[in-house]
């Protein structure tokens, strides 16, 4: 009786609970929250800090290119026409379709206003109609304005004012006409612009200087002189290689009259394996590559041939296009080879979610998410992942062709994602990790996979086994599997070599939309597509992910180009073309320089490809190579260098300060790829991870390891490569952070990794210096020789510790290498100057 | 005395910060600034204290993280009807559509009563179980919501979301925000420290007071136990203090001169950057050692100088707020009790009621729980259902449709009970508070409209709160 009384109540108070539940946010609400659409946070954007007369310079260049308006709150009015307005037909019109119509269409429908029609204009928006604000929108006054990111022209507000105070009359069945496209920039197809005219052309190294010189001259502000030799060669060793120049070719560069020796410089970097290195290591941050799975377990994955095939992808030059497929769709190609398949790791670098009572099929679905996502940012320069939950707010992409992009990566085998069960016992031995390429022999594999085959169903019998009886502890039945298991796991061939690869279902999955992003519903049935706005998709039906490939390497493609030369360009300036490296959509900025973004991306593609092409021509231009000093005469008119009048002083990433100090130091051990390394670390900065990790520090050459081979735990990564900002390999990171903080600094002066180099360095100095030590500690540290004044201050700082440590033989005997030799006063007293040197601000900074 | 010498310290430097913009570097290179150079944005400390929206209520806070899933239904949610409905069958309509982890066990389970008492305690009169006699004892100066809702019922996830407002990792942890939002009053201290205790790291460890996209100066900087809290504090061997500062001393000559040839203003930075970690280096050390506080001070909290505890956190927690960091996260490990709660509650309760209590005490005979929030709770509830294989000491499984999670000062109207669940303690009837809105409300106490900080990241505006958040207006 109690329990039917009691589930009434239950019944009732559940009731009011699920009204509780449903009392949250509507869909609408939180679709606005989330694009920041809600007005208090379109006051809090920041506007972009740009001087005046640049900001409405490239505004200009962008209206020129036609961006669409998003939308515009519009009642009409019901008052009758108070007064002569423009008139609609020959005034507004023309300006609706221009500037609005992109989204605002019967097709589109953003916002969910249509401008096509009159009845669409009385009908409004999401927000209502509230025609005062089309004027504060289109003044970019209040919370919402529009045309997003860029302002109309003052004529086109007032014909647009004058219309609204008239009371936007609109004829009866006057339909304005919606444009095939949106017409935002980046959108329209690459033209390729001629190079422009410039006064100075004795400035003039290469074509992108005409673009920088002629915007220049049109500000009336001279470029800056060249850099130093020596700068330069530091600047361009460490933007190519990121190891810099030996004191020998300093030398050998200064002495090298020859007209074209910068060029042959540039050659021969580009032609350097740790080119590869370096450029593989900026797409790894794309790639959000990471050697452990992420997740509460974090458990270690073998990907890293995924890594050195970037970096022979790179040294090799590989054409982009087909590096773009090999690493989407390698395994689709006819009778793909080992290393098409190991370039599909690009996508097995998705976190892995284990647990124990986790639903599988929500972190499968993340995974999913994570290769759109991915894909977007990285090759579309857009987040698509908007549309994940609803229609993209500001980008012409519905929820339905998220989907669609989701079916291209939804059949996928993703065994880590995707297994029915966890088993913990397993869980280290099979490759919960998913698809491999295997490297052991075949026999083995084959012993392997029978062996884990059956312990798996024996550990399943078991598990049934005890829940049916629950009493039963030392039963037969439970002991003798327990001692098969025993010599299963005793007789498992372990850590086989392989790396992770894609693999698609021999059964493919169905996808449909799911609204809300909520993965347990289910919308419409899509199949696999690409969204409409972009150039046309060809393939046939039953697409997959070579078709996607294929279509992303077209030369029609408005944006992979565009992309890709943007973020070569921003390695060496600090800064994209456009500033918004991963927003190309119409939220991003507009490129300070469009016809140069355009020029380097048709270049790109008639080059067949080719990025060195791309690396020669900025390196070798005269932009390129200016001096970083910053200008006082620019302070006003362009504080934040976007005219690029001179270079910039940038600081090197997390892996490559690590790199110079190993240079500097001469332990840096050069072999390039192979399994990641343990260089040392805090002892404890595994501590915080769920499942004990050990790490055990290498030795021998492992030791001394450029930084982009260092063990990534994503859990716990190695401190002295976060603190430099080191991405967190969770989603693709397209640009670094570039913090300045006291954490890097107790890193440098304090980490025992850095001080075995710098000890390494006083070492070595001892040995290579003999008079001109201090010279030669200066040309391996800055590739350049002291100054007077510093020459002075170093002088005085090593008088100070000689004086110091005469009387204390334990600090001597604390600070130097355990291998030294002869005068360890001296040594030590170079111990600290060494430490002087890898602690500058120029030690870690690109001059 | 000292604390006062302290606080002037503290207000002199920060009207330098304020007024010379890149902190203390601008005053060591005093004629070179002479000059005027562009201020670019990010030449700034960002631990700078930045004003906040509008008048704050806290200052810090403080969170005690008890990671595992603590049972609200054993220390704040009574149910005497549970009482009543032990070990049956739970009503059909009750289990229909739910999901749980550990899906395929919980067909089995039945209903499970708390084997403990409540009482109600304060004026208030806050229902609290004998489990947390400390607690009960502060129960006038804490706000208890029974009715708190996350989003997923697996630890990892659960926690991510607790911390981050999303359950797929990689975006910045909440004590990420407030730096972000508000820099620090700590000079000498990172301004948000995670401190841990226990025999391991909470699940996902560091990506729960990660800085996401943010930049990596918000991350929360994990202290270990010992004279050395934070990586590389300690300097090696033979380097000892005066050599350390000839050191700074010479790298700060060198960079003063690039600054002159290069005018670029990370130098300056940098230079700042320094000064702050040679301060840290005797900041650091001197605030890890207990020995300074009174006897009745260690008793109160249980504390033992030397130990790692979660006592010796809860100090530490005062220690750091008192220097002026921003945001420190405590956690507890060992809450997940699938089987055997009774010796499981009975242990962890035992270990954090007291230090807790006396956490909100100390702070206020400070005359610091004014200015700082303590929020105490997990990362999701425990079923009124058994849960574990059979013959096993019953336990009860993962729930996040109500859990207890509570709050005292900064600004926190304690001496109240928030929302009321139904009569198993299973869903909210009244008041359902979803993390996002608690987190709207904790910003809110610190001076921040949730709606109002946000990050632009891959074409979005993201903010802790993602798209939802409403104030909590009872607890103000």
């Amino acid at each position: 009786m109690p329990t039917a009384a009691c589930g009434l109540e239950l019944g009732l108070k559940l009731r009011q609970s699920l009204r509780i539940a449903a009392n949250g946010l509507s869909t609408n609400l939180r679709m606005l929250a989330c694009c920041g659409l809600t007005p208090d946070r379109l006051l809090t954007r920041a506007a972009p800090q740009r001087s005046a007369k640049l900001a409405s310079q490239s505004q200009s260049d962008m209206l020129q290119q036609n961006v669409p308006m998003l939308p515009l709150l519009l009642l009409l009015a019901t008052a009758a026409c108070a007064q002569q307005g423009p008139d609609f037909n020959t005034d507004v019109r023309p300006l609706l379709e221009k500037r609005c119509l992109g989204c605002h269409n019967e097709k589109l429908k953003l916002s969910n206003l249509s401008l096509a029609t009159r009845a669409g204009l009385q009908a409004g928006g999401k927000r209502g109609p509230v025609l005062e604000r089309i004027l504060e929108a289109i003044r970019h006054e209040g919370a919402v304005r529009m045309p997003p990111g860029v302002k109309l022209p003052d004529a086109e507000i007032r014909t647009l004012t004058r219309w609204v105070k008239a009371g936007a009359p609109w004829p009866e069945n006057a339909v304005t006409k919606a444009p095939d496209k949106p017409l935002h920039w980046s959108f329209q197809p690459v033209k390729r612009p001629a190079e422009p005219e410039v006064r100075n052309r004795s400035w003039v190294r290469t074509p992108v200087d005409r673009f920088i010189l002629a915007r220049l001259e049109r500000e009336k502000i001279a470029p800056s002189p060249d850099a130093d030799n020596a700068t330069l060669l530091r600047r361009a060793a460490l933007d190519l290689t990121g190891l810099p120049p030996a004191p020998e070719e300093v030398a050998a560069f200064a002495a090298d009259r020859n007209a074209n020796a910068w060029q042959r410089r540039i050659d021969a970097l580009l032609a350097s394996p740790h080119y590869g290195e370096r450029w593989a290591r900026h797409w790894l941050d794309q790639a959000r590559y990471a050697d452990s799975d992420g997740g509460s377990r974090d458990e270690p994955r073998q990907i890293w041939r995924y890594r050195d095939w970037l970096i022979r992808a790179f040294e090799m030059d590989m054409p982009f296009d087909q590096f773009v497929v090999e690493q989407l769709a390698g395994d689709l190609l006819p009778n793909p080879t080992a290393d098409q398949l190991t370039a599909t790791g690009f996508h097995r670098n998705s976190p892995i979610q284990i647990e124990a009572g986790t639903d599988r099929e929500q972190y499968r679905t993340e995974a999913v998410a994570d290769r759109v996502d991915t894909t977007g940012t990285v090759f579309f320069g857009m987040a698509v992942g908007c549309a994940r939950c609803h229609d993209h707010k500001f980008d012409p992409i519905s929820h339905r062709e998220y989907y669609q992009l989701y079916a291209f990566f939804n059949n996928s085998d993703d065994w880590g994602n995707d297994r029915p069960r966890y088993n913990a016992r397993f869980n280290n031995l099979i490759d919960v990790q998913g698809p491999m390429l295997e490297f052991a022999p075949p026999e083995t594999i084959a012993k392997r996979n029978q062996l884990l085959r059956r312990g798996l169903q024996l550990d399943e019998e078991m598990t049934e086994f005890r829940r049916k009886n629950p009493k039963a502890k030392d039963d037969p039945y439970v002991k003798e599997r327990e001692t098969e298991v025993a010599a299963i796991l005793k007789a498992l061939p372990r850590k086989l070599e392989g790396t992770m690869i894609m693999r698609e279902l021999d059964q493919p999955r169905e996808t449909y939309t799911m609204p809300g992003g909520d993965y347990l519903r289910k919308g419409e049935r899509v199949s696999a597509g690409v969204p409409a706005f972009l150039h046309s998709f060809s393939a046939k039906a039953n697409a997959n992910r070579l078709d996607l490939a294929k279509w992303l390497v077209d030369p029609n493609n408005p944006l992979l180009a565009r992309v890709t030369v943007n973020r070569i360009w921003m390695q060496y300036f600090g800064r994209g073309l456009v500033e918004t490296e991963n927003d190309f959509g119409t939220q991003g900025t507009p490129p300070s320089h469009p016809e140069l973004l355009d020029w380097l991306a048709s270049e790109f593609v008639r080059s067949g490809w080719s990025q060195k092409h791309i690396h020669r021509l900025i390196l070798n231009s005269a932009t390129y190579r200016q001096s970083a000093k910053v200008r006082e005469d620019l302070s006003e008119t362009d504080p934040r260098n976007l005219l690029l009048a001179r270079q910039s002083r940038l600081r090197l990433d997390g892996e490559i300060v690590r790199d110079v100090a190993l240079s500097a130091s001469g332990l840096l051990a050069a072999k390039v790829g192979g399994p990641s390394v343990f260089p040392p670390q805090p002892e404890s900065a595994m501590s915080a991870s769920q499942i004990k990790k050990v790490w055990k520090a290498s030795t021998g050459e492992d030791r001394y390891r450029r930084g982009m081979y260092t063990f990534y735990w994503r859990v716990t990564p190695y401190p002295a490569l976060v603190v430099f900002d080191e991405p967190n390999a969770m989603t693709a990171c397209t640009r670094r952070n570039r913090s300045n903080t006291p954490l890097q600094a107790l890193t440098l002066l304090n980490d025992l990794a850095f001080h075995e180099m710098a000890q390494a360095f006083a070492l070595r100095l001892m040995k290579e210096g003999a008079d001109g030590r201090l010279d030669r500690a200066f040309l391996l540290a800055y590739s350049r020789l002291p100054a007077a004044k510093e020459r002075e201050r170093l002088r005085s700082l090593l008088a100070m510790e000689r004086d110091a440590l005469a009387t204390k033989p334990d600090e001597i005997a604390k600070l130097v290498p355990l291998q030294a030799e002869g005068d360890k006063t001296e040594l030590a007293a170079w111990v600290q100057l060494a430490r002087v040197l890898m602690n500058t601000d120029e030690f870690i900074t690109r001059e | 005395m000292q604390h006062d010498d302290l606080e002037t310290l503290r207000r002199t430097r920060r009207h330098f910060f304020q007024d010379c913009g890149v902190g203390l570097g601008r005053i060591v290179l005093g004629s070179l600034l002479a000059r005027s150079l562009p201020a670019a944005s990010s030449t700034k400390n960002p631990m700078a204290p930045k004003p906040p929206q509008f008048a704050a209520k806290a200052r810090s806070i403080i969170y005690l993280f008890m990671a595992g899933g603590p049972s609200h239904l054993d220390m704040f949610a009574y149910k005497p009807k549970l009482r009543e409905l032990n070990g049956q069958k739970p009503p059909e309509s009750f289990m229909k559509g739910k999901r749980f982890a550990f899906m395929e066990r919980m067909a089995q389970q039945k209903m499970l009563a708390s084997p403990w008492q409540f009482a109600r305690h304060g004026q208030a009169g806050t229902w609290i179980s004998e489990l947390l006699p400390h607690t009960a004892g502060i129960a006038d100066d804490i706000a208890v919501i029974n009715t708190m809702k996350t989003e997923n019922f697996n630890h990892a996830p659960a926690k991510v979301f607790a911390h981050t407002g999303s359950i797929v990792p990689g975006r910045p942890s909440m004590g990420a925000w407030f730096t972000y939002g508000l820099g620090s009053e700590s000079e000498n201290l990172p301004g948000f420290v995670a401190l841990q205790s226990g025999p391991r790291g909470p699940r996902n460890g560091p990506l729960i007071w990660g800085s996401g996209f943010l930049p990596s100066a918000y991350q929360g900087v994990p202290f270990l136990q010992g004279s050395e809290p934070v990586f590389n504090l300690a300097s090696q061997p033979g380097v000892t203090a005066v050599r350390q500062q000839r050191a700074l001393d010479a790298i700060r000559g060198m960079n003063e001169l690039r600054y002159e040839a290069s005018g670029d203003d990370e130098i300056a930075t940098r230079i700042a950057a320094y000064e702050t970690a040679f301060r840290m280096q005797t900041s650091g050390p001197e605030l890890m050692n207990l020995e300074g506080e009174s006897k009745e001070t260690l008793e109160l909290y249980g504390a033992q100088p030397g130990k790692n505890s979660f006592a010796n956190n809860c100090l530490l927690a005062r220690r750091l707020v008192e220097r002026g960091v921003r945001c420190v996260q405590v956690y507890h490990t060992d809450w997940d009790h699938h089987s055997n709660i009774r010796n499981g509650m009975s242990k962890v309760c035992g270990e954090v009621d007291g230090p807790s209590a006396a956490l909100v005490k100390d702070l206020k005979r400070r005359g610091l729980l004014d200015q700082t929030m303590v929020v105490w709770g997990g990362e999701f509830g425990r079923t009124p259902l058994s849960d574990g294989e059979e013959g096993q000491a019953i336990g009860r499984n993962h729930h996040i449709d109500a859990y207890s999670t509570w709050l005292a000062g900064g600004g926190i109207r304690g001496g109240q009970t928030i929302g009321e669940t139904d009569d198993v303690g299973f869903y909210a009837v009244e008041d359902q508070v979803h993390v996002h809105d608690l987190h709207a409300t904790m910003l809110h106490q610190m001076g921040i409209d949730h709606l109002k900080l946000t990050f632009r990241f891959q074409g979005r505006d993201f903010r802790l709160t993602d798209v939802g958040g409403q104030l909590v207006r009872k607890l103000l």
